[in-house]
């Protein structure tokens, strides 16, 4: 008798009924004359005998659960109880909402126009005060104080000359001017010009 | 209602708004259902809240369900993602819960008072070491052995219903089979059948 080369997995479809009928047929057939096969196919089938068994009694043994069909629409109708309060504060407002878009698009356009200009004013604020000028203004009341600084030391400087040259004046009030001039221009070209007059008179007298 | 109707046809009468055509379809399925879970997670309770949960998702997607498949390969599959999640979520060892077995023990002796209780009691015995032996086998192992033995699947509809190839779903079933015969070894060698 030669040696059979058929699987196990061949003898399981069998026992299944998975088998293609043409292969079904010749198993059979072959079956017949194959101890080998036969007793997979035997093995099988009492394996499946046992668990038919013990499957079988678990379960055509135990009731059906109670009421399985009442609970379930109790639950379906407590869904639906949840549900269109979520439609009705969301889908249906939403909806209302884009209808009356439709009937009244001149309105909602106007609307809208105001809302932007509004969200405009509020997020850049156009009437701010802006103090944009203050800084120059600041820098050009600075440079008019120093021009008029530079205004003063020279009058007081030319005043002080005028003294010393027209009127011949007393040296010492000349040296005392020409010292407050010095101390007014201090860090100015006015102080070496009255340091210098200051020498001159110093050398007069 | 005319139980030759198509299940398909039962679900076109349902989306176009008869319940009684749901009600005919829960009749046709919620024992084979139920029966399914309860072998899958062995607990009557969890096996009821899971026919429950199959049975409510059903009832929702429903009326947007198009017969890409038969409607009891599409209730299946619900029912196996469900039985899938179980185990998932609690990661747990099936748990035989005594009172069912009791139930059952009180059941059979109240049927037939002239049978032996202490054969039944050893009946009993081996089908929960034979239940127990089922359980050993891989998720996938377990559901496709169910699916084709006890729901009378075809594998084709077995391996739509897992979404897997009919290849891979034989490869199950012969990987289930092989390692039941290991298990039950003992108990066929004992001629306990």
């Amino acid at each position: 008798m030669p040696k059979c080369n058929i699987s196990e997995a061949h003898a399981i479809d069998y026992v299944f009924g998975e088998l293609e009928p043409s292969k079904m047929d010749d198993y059979k057939v072959h079956l017949m004359s194959c101890n080998k096969c036969i007793r997979m196919v035997n093995s099988y089938k009492r394996v499946l005998h046992l668990v038919d068994d013990a499957e079988g009694v678990y379960a055509h043994n135990l009731s059906m659960p109670r009421n399985l069909k009442t609970r379930l629409y109790r639950r379906v109708a407590a869904e639906r109880a949840v549900e269109p309060a979520i439609h009705s504060n969301f889908f249906s407002q939403f909806s209302h909402l884009l209808s009356l878009v439709n009937k009244q698009k001149a309105a909602v356009f106007s609307l809208f126009i105001v809302a932007v200009i509004g969200v405009t004013f509020l997020l850049t604020d156009p009437f701010q005060y802006v103090p944009t000028y203050k800084e120059n203004g600041t820098d050009s009341a600075h440079v008019k104080i120093q021009e008029y600084r530079h205004q003063e030391i020279q009058r007081n400087m030319e005043d002080a000359l005028r003294n010393q040259h027209l009127r011949n004046s007393d040296k010492w009030d000349r040296v005392s001017q020409l010292n407050r001039v010095k101390d007014q221009a201090h860090g100015t070209d006015w102080a070496n010009v009255a340091h210098q007059h200051l020498k001159s008179v110093h050398s007069e007298l | 209602m005319d139980k030759l109707i198509d299940d398909e046809i039962l679900v076109k009468q349902f989306q176009s708004g008869s319940q009684r055509a749901f009600d005919e379809l829960m009749k046709r399925y919620e024992r084979k259902i139920f029966g399914y879970l309860l072998r899958s997670v062995r607990n009557y309770e969890d096996a009821e809240e899971l026919t429950l949960e199959v049975f409510f998702k059903a009832y929702r997607a429903l009326s947007s369900w198009e017969p890409k498949a038969k409607f009891s390969t599409w209730l299946y599959t619900i029912a196996s993602n469900l039985s899938i999640d179980f185990h998932r979520s609690k990661n747990r060892q099936p748990v035989y819960v005594l009172e069912d077995e009791e139930v059952l023990e009180t059941k059979l002796v109240a049927k037939d008072l002239s049978s032996n209780p202490e054969k039944q009691v050893e009946d009993m015995e081996r089908g929960r070491i034979i239940r127990e032996a089922v359980d050993e086998l891989s998720s996938k192992q377990k559901e496709v052995f169910m699916l084709t033995r006890y729901e009378g699947l075809p594998i084709r509809e077995v391996a739509e219903t897992l979404g897997m190839a009919e290849g891979t779903v034989k490869i199950h079933l012969h990987r289930a089979m092989k390692k039941l015969q290991t298990l039950l070894r003992p108990l066929m060698e004992n001629n306990e059948i």
